[in-house]
């Protein structure tokens, strides 16, 4: 399937179904401008009519939607959701015509355009849902738009996928994808080397297979949009001291991560992850255990001496718990503190930092939509993400600023400052290391892609030499 | 006869509730939500969906919409398969889980009997202390070593079988090997050691002084007067092997409904924990009860009605 637009190389927002867009009224418009030989697999035409079904859809309280939340910005679309308003008609998107879709924000979006490419905002067909309702992704029943059909899917087992003759950007070169779900990593990697499969990417490489593969034709590693950090829960004593979380981060070596886990881990200090807008990578608290002691001095704990009980959590996970010793490690070595580990099943581990939070915990976050905005706000005093109990107004004034500024430069400057007080300031957070996938694709094919946001793009596989 | 199915099926009944029951409470005491995530979800969007699934209500009003809908044969929405409900996995998956099961079990009874049967008769030599030696580790190995080691082996090393990709002859192979070893194991010791019991009594001594032949000895009399202890045992084993095993279906990638035992748990998905918990169950009801009137079968002194 395809939206109005994709990410470019540089991660920005490119026109797909939408050629073009206006950004109106100070940013709290936007029309976008559709193409109009774009056609649905059976034959029709993809219209802003489409869009705005499924944007209405996806508010629809019935629906409960999962990413409903997404398209909050828009105005009414929340009161919509949450039943306030009944009528779907006063939510702020409509087709103007067949080819022109129109948003009205509630506030100026810099980030709303990227939100485009986010799957949940594709088009709908309203005929066909209706026609077959919760069944309307079976194959058979499915019209999309995209480069290939779905031509079978055997749940639990395997989805096949056919090419689209009538593909808007020309029918792709394979004709025919086959996609099985393996989910023990040793499985798919004998399968690859079977020749079963031609492509698998790190939910088929165990770990200890990584420096094998990294040698192989095909190899390829893609930095994600995706941190790795602890939070610091800031109302529970001793972390309630900006001087102790402070202590914390400066005693920690991120340069072993990429050397215990799978070696592409990117050792990062700041929070918006390379690649993205607003990344800063002198932004951070770097390793400096003498400035750590001090802190920690300062702060009462000569040398960790009278420092109380505190716990490090972590959901059960090999990967976690690896991380987790290796601080522990460090946190005894650098400043005298012996840190107590503790690791929960992942249900419990998030019912527990709601209602009994450990002093530190381990969590992670993957971009939705490649901007700084998606990463930033996880942080703000309405987040239900920052389990870090910390509240800064300022913080939350320079999101709020840097959302609604459209020129990239000023933008930055905004995501710097924030990101300042985060990670060098107020320090809830410590950011340990940005992932990597890895993928190995059959030296006979080229053209596979897999995005910063660990998403698989098929349009443009062929043969090699074709 | 009828009333002896009646009280069974009555009872069968009585079961299958107070199973329902004790996973509906246990489930809902269980800390986590079905729609806790990393990413949390804003409470009107957490409204929305406790509504289109009733989590909404009291939880008495849960128990009771639940059974109401059990009744008619409507095991509910999968929380986690959007627009798939527990039946539609479950008419998908246990099929699947019930190939591997009785192919499994097949396997498991071809090697199990004779391997008991020569132990027995052979008692102290190699041929019993390597077939015992055999089992012993058949029951020891996890699954998942047993499986790696059978990938590596017949996979990647010799080609001859398929890892994954079921549904084809040459991926079946060794997914029920792996699955059959540790019952075939099992049911060797268990068959050899009440074999060598049997052929201690008197009425072998009898047969062998008539003069009778010592396969009639050995088939007739030694092995059907040993089959109790192994029929009470193979109720459960079929159950269990027949509704799927998480382990054998990560590793070799089997569309089966074992894996639901487990996914549906850390998922919280109610409705799938409910339905997988309720399907092995009436199986093992079920084949408890067969057991039950194949004792009689066996024994004409064992009365089962």
């Amino acid at each position: 399937m395809v939206g109005l637009t994709e990410f470019d190389k540089n991660l920005r927002p490119a026109p797909v179904i939408a050629k073009s867009w206006d950004i109106l009224d100070g940013g709290k418009r936007i029309l976008f401008h559709l193409r109009e030989d774009v056609t649905w697999t059976d034959g029709k035409k993809v219209t802003a009519k489409d869009f705005e079904y499924s944007w209405k859809r996806l508010l629809n309280p019935k629906t409960a939607s999962e990413y409903a939340y997404i398209l909050f910005d828009i105005v009414n679309a929340e009161d919509y959701n949450q039943g306030k308003i009944t009528d779907a008609a006063l939510v702020g998107v409509r087709a103007q015509d067949d080819f022109a879709l129109e948003v009205h924000l509630k506030h100026p979006a810099a980030y709303f355009v990227a939100l485009t490419t986010f799957e949940v905002t594709y088009p709908q067909r309203q005929d066909i849902i209706e026609k077959f309702g919760t069944r309307w992704t079976a194959p058979g029943h499915i019209v999309s738009n995209g480069p290939f059909i779905l031509s079978s899917w055997k749940h639990e087992n395997e989805i096949q996928l056919k090419a689209n003759p009538n593909f808007f950007l020309s029918k792709p070169a394979i004709d025919r994808v086959e996609m099985f779900m393996v989910d023990e990593k040793t499985t798919a990697l004998a399968m690859y080397e079977q020749g079963q499969l031609d492509f698998i990417d790190n939910d088929s490489i165990p770990i200890f297979e990584k420096p094998r593969m990294a040698k192989l034709p095909g190899f390829k590693a893609v930095p994600q949009l995706r941190g790795y950090y602890y939070g610091f829960v800031t109302d529970r004593k001793p972390f309630h001291d900006v001087r102790v979380r402070k202590a914390f981060s400066m005693a920690i070596d991120r340069s072993v991560f990429p050397k215990i886990l799978h070696g592409a881990e990117r050792p990062t200090s700041s929070w918006i992850p390379p690649g993205m807008l607003a990344h800063n990578p002198k932004i951070g608290l770097t390793y400096n255990p003498p400035e750590a002691r001090r802190l920690l001095r300062e702060a009462g704990y000569p040398e960790g001496k009278g420092f109380p009980q505190v716990t490090l959590a972590y959901n059960t996970l090999e990967d976690h718990k690896t991380v987790a010793e290796a601080v522990q490690g460090m946190w005894k070595r650098n400043l005298g503190v012996l840190v107590r580990l503790d690791n929960q099943e992942w249900k419990v581990y998030l019912k527990k930092l709601k209602t009994d939070p450990p002093h530190v915990y381990r969590s992670g976050w993957g971009a939705d939509y490649p901007d700084p905005d998606n990463f930033m706000k996880l942080f703000s005093s309405l987040s239900g993400n920052n389990d870090t109990r910390w509240k800064n107004p300022q913080y939350d004034r320079l999101l709020d600023l840097a959302s609604k500024e459209f020129d990239e430069r000023k933008r930055k400057q905004l995501y710097d400052e924030a990101q300042r007080i985060l990670c060098e300031i107020d320090v809830p957070i410590m950011p340990l290391f940005t992932t990597t996938e890895y993928t190995v694709l059959n030296p006979r094919f080229t053209g596979l892609e897999v995005n910063s946001m660990a998403r698989l793009i098929l349009r443009d596989v062929k043969p090699k030499g074709n | 006869m009828l009333r002896f199915i009646l009280k069974r099926l009555l009872h069968g009944l009585a079961v299958l509730w107070v199973v329902a029951t004790l996973t509906f409470v246990l489930m809902h005491v269980t800390p986590g939500g079905p729609f806790d995530r990393e990413r949390r979800l804003p409470p009107e969007v957490l409204a929305n969906i406790a509504a289109k699934y009733h989590l909404d209500e009291p939880l008495i009003k849960q128990y009771g919409r639940y059974l109401r809908e059990l009744v008619q044969g409507d095991l509910g929405p999968s929380y986690k398969y959007v627009d798939r409900n527990v039946a539609d996995i479950v008419r998908d998956t246990l099929p699947v889980s019930t190939a591997l099961g009785l192919m499994s079990l097949a396997f498991a009874l071809l090697i199990s009997f004779p391997a008991a049967l020569f132990a027995a008769y052979y008692h102290n030599s190699w041929v019993d202390r390597g077939s015992m030696f055999l089992a012993t580790l058949g029951i020891s190995v996890p699954h998942f070593i047993l499986g790696a080691l059978l990938i590596w082996i017949f996979s990647v090393q010799l080609g001859w079988f398929q890892a994954g990709r079921w549904g084809q002859v040459t991926s079946v192979v060794l997914p029920t090997i792996t699955l059959g070893a540790a019952p075939a194991a099992y049911l060797s010791h268990l068959l050899r050691s009440t074999l060598l019991e049997t052929l201690g009594e008197d009425f072998i001594r009898t047969a062998r002084a008539k003069g009778l032949r010592e396969t009639v000895v050995i088939l007739k009399h030694a092995l059907r007067n040993s089959l109790i202890p192994t029929l009470t045992v193979l109720g459960p084993l079929v159950a269990a092997l027949i509704t799927g095993s998480f382990v054998i279906e990560y590793v070799f990638a089997v569309p089966g409904m074992g894996r639901f035992f487990i996914t549906a748990v850390t998922d919280r998905d109610y409705p799938m924990i409910m339905g997988v918990t309720l399907i092995y169950t009436a199986l093992l009801v079920s084949a408890n009860f067969l057991v039950d009137l194949f004792y009689s079968v066996l024994d004409p002194r064992i009365k089962a009605y």
